[in-house]
């Protein structure tokens, strides 16, 4: 592979997906990709962490007051059952919905550019769906109890768990979508483990890795297993992601209440959790790829290519809402005009309701224009505001659509309280600290696939089936 | 035996925290040591052998116990166990029993586990309501009107279902105590008899009691002997909410004190003239009975007409209502009664000059009821409640009299009470003689007179001057504070007495429960007087009926039949006969009563439905229970009309500086629909400054405003508005029934009687497009389960015209299913508990509203959207179509309570159980699981009823009947609106009133199927006054 | 250190590779099917990533994994409706909100859920178990330069039977284009 001949250039892809690749060997990106996790934690990263670890301490403060006094210590009331609990939850698996979109989704279509941040997004989708999982637990009555009684296990009153339950199919689909993004992110790390390993300078370091690289070496026996079970489980998130986050909308879509029971929840939910997602993934990609040195397999081509992924999403669920107050009127259901046309847009939580409405159907527009689409402090801040308008959508259904609902006589308002706020801050938290030990523990960007992505970039007839010879 | 096995277990795992009051714990070690430690404590000598011979008298349980301990004392239990077995071991408690009968040795009616129910009767203002008690092992649970009782019919006030929480209070009085010092009671009745000497030497001239009025024969007689021994000593009765007005306007009317006793079952017409006859007074629950009764909707439904200032009860249930200041009804009345003059009725002649010269009210409203009084001459009925003064009381006599209704639909009798009036009038003098220095010895047995007399009297700083003053009261509240002596009462439900009701007929009054906490009997303390103190209140009230001639033969026989049906037969006083009113003198006699109004805002003071006269201010269910027409919990507020608020600019919850006379005060304000203009309403009862803990710093005590020559209204009272915000516990805003102007469909349905007499109007096709109709069936996915097949298919029926939202079925549900109460700050987060939400809906303006209530609790819909969601099968559905709430199984998802298009489930956010004292904890229903926190609760059509039911028709191997099955809801409700049964039953009350042309099924265009439907709302409008505005009108 | 393993484990045979690194995928591809046809069996590539190709140039057959991760996907799904209907319809039927005891659409979620964690769970461990991880120790382990199949080198190993001629297998694999060619032996355990 003598450099000169190169041509860098996909050419699908007018922009280069790794820049400079000219100058780049394997051996460089192997490096440059690695150097990260060798090089000593720097002042930035101990400030990030130590701000990480004190929202933590938020959430295990309110965690533990929450199990001690009870839900109480929650704003939650009869009728607004459910509040920032289950608004966390679904905004949590939402975003994770992105990382296994992009890893999975983009590897069937063989999306190029996938490769570079598939990685980050992944890890993305395991510590949103931890933050996620917390909360079913701790928003019941009787933790202790709910931990294990959906589980069906033959237990001694002889109770099974009522399998027409929407949360008892979150049970599964959840915990389900956990184990296959961890196995998968873990089989893609695989090689990367052995290159930290073969690459590593001390003892101690290449022990570690060692150990979490189970001894793969490479070898072309394996490699011709890995790709099948690696795009396998590709193939089974694909599925599982839409389940999910349709399942996840049946707890409200199965209920009767105005503002949960339709049919168009499942896609809605789907459009909204891959928009958010890739809002988060923005949010998180653009200072990493600053701090970490990454801007040249991150390019502005995939920065590009999110922001148009959140605009067709962004669209997507522009037309969720249209169809929702549409159908509302068009049905002639009271119930279902009055939740629409009074209670969310007049009642006492329209603030909500219109920051929803600018931050997810006006503010993606601005990605028409691909001067916005390319600037980077656009699209962060569009990024931001995508996450802001996502949760106050989950506030609209979670909790507007309870506060007011069939009978006048139980209607209440709704106010959180410091636990409810320090919950979310909290789960904040927990993100931000695993993600950080990520960052500086794990490579974050998939140096194998990289390697490969080049090599096929370069024309390397291996990496190109037609196989010229030279 | 199985449940000595049984109590020695519970006596184990409980011992810690108390012993329960079940004999046979005496097997339990741990008990015997507590009882030396006991007997240690006890200041009485001999107590120890007492309790080793096991002696133990009825007639002075309680007495011995000088110190009083301030927890459930073991001894308490031991009298309560045997108390009760010796009551069943006779049937109910003929003599006292002298030894105590461990449960090894049962008698035959005594099951662990069984209730059992005594008769008992409670006199709020000295008028008895007959009550039956449930009793488990000795402990008063659950209170029920005794059906048998004239005045009750059955039913009960939330007042009287809220005494199974005050009997088991922890903040009660526990020690009788001079200042500081400790009495025995020994003690305090050497102390008696020495000062009584005293006294007697100049015939107690300086000896004084003020007692709470009351109708006991028994005390009567007491204070004769009381007098025959001193006879300058005088007794003085004193109610802060005393009807006086009434009894001296028939003093003005036919020259004698008399009671008015209504009969509305038999009037057409019924105007209320600032009475609230459904919401109290004596008659309250048979009244409500006999109102209903005549609301069936057909040509006979009578019609009501309500003049007053501020939202009641009763206005809430009229057909047409005058919303004036409470000082200008006496002026629409003297208009009425000239206008009746004016068309002929002679008797009324005299009186035509009264006309008056005000008229802010609409003309056609007068010519209205006058006609409508005209036609129905000998039904009609005029009722005047008892904060209009005399001269009112006395027009309405004459009127009733000139209509002809005398004898039909109201009849007057000499009052029961000692004494003839009780309120301001004979307080005044004892505050003279006071003044005077003349008091010596005052015995107050009257309730809390210090916090509810007039400020004017100046009493807590008069009682100073007493040397001697024993105030006799079930807490240590603003009296006590004010009175050297204290003397803990024992509650109405630990006593023995005698109480009459309205028309006479007199019940005896048995304890259900030693004295918890040693408190002493009213009887005893008057004793103490003639020095028989010690004998004990059951002997002298034994000893007195049997002097009394009305059991010839067998007394101890008949006693045990008083006892056990709760009523004294052939006691019944007839009425006065012959009444005639002197027109020309009424007219001279009144005429200055009811001239020239003063100018400015009315100030009003009303009794409060929750508090009464603040009696109740401790009960914690009364506290949180919504007020039956404004919602509001644990708060009262200064009550205004919108149009006065928007003069004042002012808002809900604005404190504003209320200054009337020379005196301020600071109050939260409420604006009330239907309230009159320019008038302030203050309920009584609140800010309370007691020694009560629940009652402490609640409301504002409107009392401080209260003078002796205004007890009730008068005008030129000023508000300020202050910089200060409250926040109302409120459970239920000023909503109509579509309140931001959405058009879904009106939850409650009501009509006039014309519609419904119709059966082409619009009126007919609304509901019938609300409820199942067998030929067009609404369309399922799944075929509707067939109950057909199962013996019974529980069902519940809700007539809302008989529902006047009164709010005893809530108390009632309470009391019967254990329900918790959460405090201020979790009901204004919407966490109240309450299984029945009684919903409260306006129609119409906001001055003029009609109002429905509209009792809601699970409707056990067939379809629950609550059962498929939970994911631990924690709600499911029984054979018998109960939606079931399996506690134990409950994780607390909520997901349930989200998807109940109704929202009845309640959810306990919190471990409310924790701070319930172990006395409480006596009060609960063995019969129904106590909820711990994180646990979803509701209506559960009193499953354990049911059940208990089905045993008991089971052994007698048939089928239970109809109307044999009582919910606590059903059993509480005065007017009969609930009503429960198996819809497999085609005969069954509530099968039929499931085909009811006015039933409709809330929310039905669901489709979830409620088992419990509504009947619709009749309003029976004069079409002289056009019809009011249909319901589900917005606002 | 190999006649250490002699003095005290006679019986002690090492296993014998030839390892040898190329320059470029291609030429790995290349040498190793010169390899396979000039007779030599247990040959494996070691790269940094998967290879185009790979199978043919070793000669090996179809994947196994779809068949596992088929199964494992079936079985899940069996065994989660299978469960539901026991539970719901023969051990405890119950009156939920008038719905039938055996309600098909409310079991479709379950039952792919379980097909999918069963059906990924067998894809992963799959891997493992074909590819006998993890696995510590490896004699190719033992050359240093080894350290770089991971990083950028591409080796072909050859697992030489006892009694092959050493000389000739780095012969032939010069032939075969490799940059270098070493001995790696087992080191006794």
């Amino acid at each position: 592979m003598a450099a000169p001949q190169l041509d860098v250039r996909d050419p699908l892809e007018p922009v280069a997906l790794i820049e400079g690749a000219a100058g780049h060997t394997d051996k460089t990106i192997n490096d440059s990709l690695l150097a990260h996790v060798w090089r000593g934690a720097g002042k930035g990263w101990w400030a990030c962490f130590a701000v990480a670890l004190s929202l933590l301490g938020m959430l295990v403060i309110s965690i533990s007051w929450t199990l001690y006094k009870g839900i109480g210590t929650w704003g939650n009331n009869i009728p607004v059952g459910w509040a920032f609990g289950i608004i966390n939850f679904v905004w949590w698996i939402g975003i994770g919905h992105a990382g296994t979109l992009i890893s999975a989704i983009l590897l069937l279509f063989q999306q190029k550019w996938r490769t570079s941040i598939n990685r980050f997004a992944e890890a993305m989708t395991l510590f949103a769906v931890i933050c996620a999982l917390l909360f079913p637990l701790i928003h019941t009555g009787r933790p202790w109890f709910a931990a294990y009684w959906l589980l069906p296990y033959p237990s001694t009153n002889g109770i099974w768990p009522q399998f027409k339950s929407p949360l008892t199919w979150d049970v599964f689909a959840v915990s389900t979508y956990f184990t296959i993004s961890l196995l998968f992110w873990f089989l893609g790390l695989v090689p990367d483990l052995a290159a930290l390993r073969d690459s590593s300078q001390s003892k101690t370091k290449r022990t570690i890795y060692g150990m979490l690289a189970m001894g793969f070496r490479g070898s072309g026996r394996h490699w011709a297993e890995y790709k099948w079970s690696y795009v396998l489980l590709a193939g089974l998130s694909t599925p599982l992601v839409l389940s999910v986050h349709t399942i996840v909308s049946f707890d409200f879509a199965t209920s009767v209440i105005p503002g949960w029971h339709t049919t168009i929840f499942p896609p809605y939910f789907v459009a909204g959790a891959v928009f958010s997602g890739f809002a988060m993934v923005m949010t998180w990609m653009i200072p990493a790829r600053r701090f970490l040195g990454l801007k040249h397999v991150v390019t502005m081509k995939h920065l590009e290519n999110m922001n148009k992924i959140m605009l067709v999403t962004g669209m997507f669920v522009s037309y969720g809402y249209i169809m929702e107050h549409f159908i509302a009127w068009y049905s002639g259901d009271p119930y279902e005009f009055a939740q629409f046309y009074y209670t969310r847009m007049r009642g006492p939580m329209k603030g909500i309701y219109w920051t929803m409405i600018f931050c997810n159907v006006i503010v993606p527009q601005i990605f028409w224009s691909k001067r916005f689409r390319t600037s980077i402090p656009v699209m962060w801040f569009a990024s931001i505001l995508i996450n802001v308008g996502m949760w106050c959508e989950r506030y609209n259904i979670v909790i507007t659509s309870l506060h007011r609902d069939f009978i006048p006589s139980k209607w209440e308002n709704y106010m959180p309280t410091w636990v409810d706020l320090s919950l979310f801050a909290g789960t904040i938290g927990l993100f931000s600290t695993l993600f950080l030990l990520f960052l500086k523990f794990i490579p974050a960007v998939a140096v194998t696939e990289v390697k490969e992505l080049r090599h096929e970039l370069a024309h390397d007839p291996t990496a190109d089936p037609v196989g010229e010879t030279h | 035996m199985s449940c000595d096995d049984n109590h020695e277990a519970r006596t184990k795992d409980r011992a810690k925290r108390r012993s329960l009051p079940i004999a046979g714990q005496t097997s339990s070690p741990k008990y015997w040591r507590s009882v030396e430690e006991r007997d240690r404590t006890s200041p009485v000598p001999g107590a120890a052998n007492e309790f080793a011979g096991g002696t133990f008298d009825v007639a002075q349980y309680g007495q011995e116990d000088g110190n009083g301990g301030n927890s459930v004392s073991r001894r308490g239990f031991m009298q309560v166990a045997s108390l009760s077995t010796a009551m069943a071991a006779v049937g109910a408690c003929t003599k006292p029993a002298h030894k105590i009968v461990p449960f090894v040795r049962r008698p035959e009616e005594v099951t662990p586990g069984n209730p059992l129910h005594f008769a008992t009767a409670y006199g709020l203002d000295g008028y008895a309501s007959g009550l039956l008690v449930e009793s488990h092992e000795g402990r008063p649970t659950k209170i029920e009107g005794n059906p048998a009782h004239p005045q009750t019919l059955g039913a009960t006030t939330s007042f009287e279902q809220s005494l199974t929480l005050s009997v088991y209070d922890d903040d009660r009085a526990k020690q009788i105590r001079s200042g500081t010092r400790p009495l025995a009671w020994r003690t305090f009745l050497a102390e008696t008899a020495a000062r009584t000497s005293q006294l007697g030497q100049n015939g107690g001239a300086g000896l004084r009691f003020l007692i709470s009025p009351t109708t006991s024969p028994f005390l009567g007689d007491l204070r004769k002997r009381i007098l025959d021994r001193f006879p300058s000593a005088k007794f003085v009765s004193y109610s802060s909410v005393a009807d006086d007005g009434a009894t001296d306007g028939t003093k003005l009317a036919f020259g004698k004190p008399l009671i008015a006793r209504h009969k509305v079952a038999s009037a057409n017409v019924i105007v209320s003239l600032d009475a609230d006859f459904l919401g109290e007074g004596n008659e309250q629950t048979r009244l409500s009975r006999e109102f209903a009764a005549r609301r069936e909707p057909s040509r006979q439904m009578n019609r009501l007409y309500v003049v007053e200032p501020a939202m009641t009860i009763t206005g809430a249930m009229a057909d047409h209502r005058l919303r004036m200041p409470g000082g200008d009804v006496g002026a629409f009345l003297a208009s009425l009664v000239s206008m009746m003059a004016s068309r002929g009725i002679a008797a009324l002649a005299p009186l035509a000059s009264l006309t008056h010269g005000q008229r802010h009210w609409d003309p056609k409203w007068l010519v209205a009821v006058a006609t409508d009084l005209e036609r129905n001459r000998g039904n009609s009925l005029v009722i005047v409640g008892r904060r209009q003064p005399a001269a009112v009381h006395a027009l309405a006599a004459a009127l009733n009299v000139a209509l002809g209704n005398l004898g039909n639909t109201v009849e007057y009798a000499t009052p029961l009470t000692s004494d003839p009036t009780a309120g301001v009038a004979p307080l005044g003098t004892l505050v003279q003689e006071i003044a005077g220095g003349g008091v010596d010895t005052l015995v107050i047995t009257a309730s809390n007179p210090v916090y509810g007399a007039p400020v004017d009297f100046k009493l807590a700083k008069l009682l100073e001057r007493v040397p001697n003053s024993i105030y006799f009261g079930l807490y240590e509240d603003e009296t006590a504070a004010a009175c050297k002596t204290m003397i803990p009462a024992a509650h109405p439900l630990e006593s023995w007495g005698d109480l009459r009701a309205t028309d006479g007929t007199v019940s005896i009054v048995q304890p259900l429960i030693a004295p918890l906490w040693g408190g002493i009997q009213e009887a005893d303390v008057l004793a103490a007087f003639v020095g028989e103190g010690d004998v004990g209140a059951h002997a002298l009230l034994k000893k007195f009926w049997k002097t009394q001639g009305k059991a010839p033969g067998d007394f101890d026989g008949t006693w045990e039949r008083w006892l056990a049906d709760g009523i004294v037969p052939g006691t019944a006083a007839p009425a006065e006969a012959g009444l005639t009113v002197d027109g020309q003198a009424l007219a001279q006699a009144v005429a200055p009563a009811l001239g020239a109004a003063r100018q400015g805002m009315e100030i009003a003071f009303a009794s409060d439905p929750k508090m009464y006269d603040g009696r109740f201010a401790n009960s914690v269910w009364l506290q949180e229970l919504p007020h039956p027409i404004t919602k509001l919990t644990w708060d009262n507020a200064a009550m205004v009309s919108e149009a006065t608020a928007k003069a004042l600019n002012l808002e809900d919850g604005d404190v504003v500086e209320i200054s009337y006379r020379d005196r301020r005060i600071d109050a939260p304000i409420l604006r009330v629909p239907g309230h009159a203009d320019d008038v302030v309403t203050l309920p009584l009862g609140y800010g309370r400054t007691g020694g009560e803990k629940v009652a402490a710093g609640i409301g504002f005590n409107a009392g401080e405003l209260r003078f002796s020559d205004a007890p009730w209204f008068d005008r030129g009272v000023r508000l300020e508005k202050t910089e200060r915000q409250i926040k109302f516990s409120i459970t239920q805003d000023h909503w109509t029934m579509a309140p931001d102007g959405r058009e879904t469909p009106p939850p409650v349905v009501s009509a006039t009687i014309a519609e419904v007499l119709n059966p082409h109007s619009k009126f007919h096709t609304e509901v019938e497009d609300r409820r199942p109709d067998p030929e067009h069936p609404q369309p399922v996915i799944h075929k509707p389960v067939d109950y057909s097949g199962q013996p019974y298919k529980w069902a519940m029926a809700v007539d809302l015209n008989k529902c006047t939202g009164c709010s005893a079925c809530v108390v009632a549900c309470q009391s019967e299913n254990n329900i918790t109460t959460v405090g201020k700050e979790n009901v204004r987060k919407g966490r109240e508990m309450q299984w029945i939400r009684i919903d409260r809906y306006y129609t119409g303006s906001f001055e003029d509203p009609e109002v429905v209530t509209q009792p809601l609790a699970c409707v056990h819909c067939e379809t629950a959207p609550c059962e498929y969601v939970c994911p631990v099968n924690a709600t499911v559905h029984s054979d018998e179509g109960l939606n079931e709430m399996v506690y134990n199984r409950c994780i607390g998802t909520r997901y349930c309570s989200n998807n109940c298009p109704y929202k009845v489930r309640r959810f306990n956010f919190l471990n409310y159980i924790n701070d319930y004292s172990a006395a409480r904890e006596l009060g609960m229903n063995p019969d129904v699981t106590v909820r711990t926190r994180g646990i979803m609760e509701k209506c559960t059509y009193c499953v354990q009823r049911i059940e208990r039911k089905r045993i008991s028709t089971r052994i007698e191997g048939r089928m239970i009947q109809d109307g044999e099955l009582l919910t606590a809801c059903q059993q509480g409700c005065p007017t009969g609106a609930i009503v429960f049964g198996s819809l497999n039953d085609s005969n069954s009350k509530v099968s039929q009133l499931h085909a009811d042309p006015r039933r409709y099924d809330l929310l039905y265009e669901i489709g979830t199927r409620p088992r419990t439907v509504y009947l619709a709302r009749v309003r029976n409008p004069n079409p002289e006054l056009g019809q009011p505005e249909k319901a589900g009108g917005h606002e | 250190m190999s006649d250490q393993g002699h003095e005290h484990h006679s019986d002690f045979v090492p296993r014998r590779f030839l390892l040898a690194e190329f320059s470029t995928p291609t030429g790995l591809l290349a040498g190793t099917t010169k390899m396979r046809e000039g007779g030599y069996k247990n040959l494996d590539m070691h790269s940094p990533f998967p290879i185009h190709g790979t199978e043919e140039a070793l000669g090996l057959k179809r994947p196994k994994i779809p068949l596992i991760v088929l199964c494992g996907a079936i079985a899940g799904a069996c065994i989660a409706y299978s469960l539901i209907y026991f539970c719901n319809v023969f051990d405890w039927p119950l009156n939920i909100g008038n719905r039938p005891p055996h309600g098909p659409p409310a079991n479709i979620p379950i039952t792919f859920e379980l097909a999918v964690l069963l059906g990924g769970g067998s894809a992963f461990m799959g891997f493992f178990a074909l590819a006998k991880l993890p696995q510590p120790y490896h004699p190719i382990f033992e050359s240093d330069d080894f350290a770089r199949a991971s990083v950028d080198a591409f080796f072909l190993s050859v697992e030489l039977e006892p009694g092959t001629d050493i000389d000739r297998a780095l012969a032939d694999i010069r032939a075969a284009g490799a940059l270098s060619g070493e001995i790696v032996e087992e080191s006794e355990r």
